[in-house]
């Protein structure tokens, strides 16, 4: 099956009133896609629906052909980064890797510490394993972060923002880790962002969200979209103007 | 190519080394068994050559311990080498394979350390806590010369939560006080005769200490309590770190009206605690020891003198202030997120109940040399 994510006439909002409505689109396996838009226009809301920490108003979202939200009780179908890293402040960053492990398969302690480990080295922090989160930097957290969602050798990789708030260096250094997942690994991504130079380096396709508009006002290769998109509102994000009037 | 269950075969020799063939699909699932029959091939010693020719797949935890288990041979003087792995099997032990080195997990620190590092931790509380006491006399100059530099704003609304919704529970813990001692007592005195000294007993009892020290105590569990994990959740936000930027003493703007409202709120209190639990004490003195309630009044309003209320009230703004400094003080002290501030709620607690406590034995030995 090339399709692991299949969004069907999703209406996503708080309180029984819409905030963005007829989402449809799928992702395919091994794609980096990526949800675009402004600022508040409800892009982490739409991601936290697709991992089903959200119940949607209207319409229905399969992974890897199973209905979400993923229940407790199995394995999680995939891995989620949040904006912050969400580690847990009182494990170290090896501790809250081990955690999925310890929770999800047989392995023996000491195979659940070298797989800990070996995820952190992935991401470049092999010398901080022991570190609290707390006493790492925010570009860290994110890493360490994407290490633990990967954990279980998830297929399907969610991040929300990831190079948001990051210097360029640490930014680019994160892009490349998400080509490497993707490139070899064969993860797909479904990424939350409206950073340019992250979007045109590592996204092969995506949707743009708009909240006047209620849902998809583009959809497509963003490099493409970027050079002909003729809606006045795409143009401006890809260009960094002010919202047309 | 279709897929194979997962085997592990050992077969052989390629030289000095013991050959083993692994095929099939390796995932976690088969990670156990995997790691279980690596490390035994690794205790029997030798060099091993790993057969990947027949794996069509390996998931990126299969990767890390195949890597690991060559790293624990290297570092036991033998070699695993990986032979026949089809080129994305390759890639992703490549991937696996640091670039600058393993970083194998430290171990856990021993006894000793611990025990040193606890001790530190205290002193360094300590320290803490009297630079704290230090810059709070300082900031109070600098109130009194800008008055307007503390929200006074804010301490109504503290009053109300240290105080008004504090009272039930101050009301009905302190009756329940005023009922044990005053049951506990009526069965003592009764086999004496002494009766009508109930009142003696209860009055001066919870007047003096129970009053006070039970009101600190539900204060400090309350308001204490609340303000440590108020204070520690704004400093690890940066809320502290905010305020400071806008020109704002955090001791002034946040500490300063907390400590009025404990100040104020807690002898009121203390007021109400002692009047209810004499009340305790009447009750048992009319249920249990079946005397007219004018004999306990008067025997109450014989025994106890307004220099009792006044002891009993200067200890409650004694016990208002430990709350309010040692919890302010925990709370901004807090470092390393949600579970510091956890933390910084139960040391507040714990340190207050110990220092009222303390506090209060204090008192009442100096009171006693005084003859108050």
């Amino acid at each position: 099956m090339r399709k692991i994510l299949v969004v069907r006439d999703l209406v996503v909002g708080f309180d029984h009133e819409p905030l963005l409505e007829d989402l449809s689109f799928t992702v395919n396996r091994g794609e980096v896609f990526a949800i675009l838009g402004g600022s508040g226009c409800g892009k982490t809301t739409v991601l936290r629906h697709l991992v089903g920490l959200e119940q949607p108003l209207a319409g229905s979202v399969h992974i890897a052909g199973r209905g979400a939200p993923a229940e407790a009780l199995q394995p999680p179908a995939f891995g989620v980064l949040f904006q912050s890293g969400a580690l847990f402040g009182s494990l170290t960053l090896l501790q809250n890797v081990a955690l999925p492990l310890q929770q999800w398969t047989t392995l023996p302690a000491d195979a659940v510490l070298a797989v800990a480990q070996a995820r952190l080295e992935l991401v470049g922090l092999g010398a901080f394993a022991d570190h609290m989160p707390a006493a790492v930097s925010g570009g860290m957290k994110k890493r360490a972060g994407i290490a633990r969602a990967l954990a279980l050798d998830s297929p399907l990789l969610f991040l929300d923002e990831p190079s948001a708030g990051l210097d360029p260096v640490t930014a680019a250094e994160l892009d490349e880790l998400i080509m490497t997942l993707s490139s070899s690994l064969g993860v797909t991504v479904v990424m939350v962002s409206h950073e340019l130079a992250s979007i045109s380096k590592v996204v092969d396709t995506c949707i743009m969200l708009d909240r006047d508009a209620g849902g998809i006002i583009a959809r497509g290769d963003p490099r493409e979209l970027a050079d002909k998109a003729t809606d006045p509102r795409v143009h401006a994000f890809f260009h960094r103007q002010a919202r047309p009037r | 190519m279709a897929e194979t269950e997962f085997s592990f075969v050992v077969d052989g020799a390629v030289g000095a080394a013991r050959r083993i063939r692994l095929a099939g699909r390796l995932s976690l699932a088969e990670g156990q068994a995997l790691w279980q029959r690596l490390q035994q091939q690794l205790r029997q010693g030798g060099d091993l050559v790993v057969d990947l020719d027949a794996v069509h797949r390996l998931d990126g935890g299969i990767a890390a311990l195949l890597v690991a288990t060559r790293n624990s041979a290297v570092a036991a003087g033998a070699s695993v080498e990986f032979v026949g792995a089809h080129p994305e099997v390759a890639q992703l032990l490549a991937l696996y394979t640091p670039a600058r080195g393993e970083h194998p997990p430290l171990a856990a620190a021993g006894v000793l350390a611990r025990i040193g590092g606890a001790v530190a931790g205290v002193l360094q509380q300590a320290r803490g806590t009297l630079e704290f006491a230090g810059d709070f006399v300082l900031s109070l100059g600098g109130a009194l010369a800008r008055p307007r530099s503390v929200n006074f704003g804010a301490v109504a609304t503290l009053l109300e939560r240290a105080g008004a919704d504090g009272l039930p529970i101050v009301v009905v813990i302190n009756f329940l006080i005023g009922v044990i001692l005053g049951l506990q007592g009526a069965i003592q005195l009764h086999r004496f005769g002494g009766d009508p000294f109930l009142a003696n007993l209860v009055g001066l009892s919870v007047v003096r200490e129970l009053g006070p020290l039970m009101t600190a105590i539900l204060v400090a569990g309350r308001s204490g309590a609340a303000y440590a994990a108020e204070l520690g959740t704004m400093t690890v936000s940066e809320e502290i770190d905010a305020l400071r930027t806008l020109g704002q003493e955090p001791l002034r703007f946040l500490v300063f009206p907390r400590l009025l409202a404990l100040v104020v709120a807690v002898p009121l209190l203390t007021v109400l605690a002692d009047v209810v639990g004499c009340i305790g004490g009447l009750f048992i003195s009319v249920s249990y020891l079946e005397l007219p309630p004018i004999t306990y009044l008067q025997m109450l309003q014989k025994a106890v003198r307004l220099t009792d209320v006044m002891t009993g009230l200067g200890k409650s703004g004694a016990f208002a202030l430990l709350i309010g400094m040692v919890a302010c003080q925990r709370g901004l002290a807090t470092r390393d997120g949600a579970e510091g501030v956890g933390r910084s709620t139960t040391n507040a607690v714990v340190v207050v109940l110990f220092g009222l406590v303390a506090l209060d034995a204090a008192f009442t030995w100096v009171f006693s040399l005084l003859r108050w």
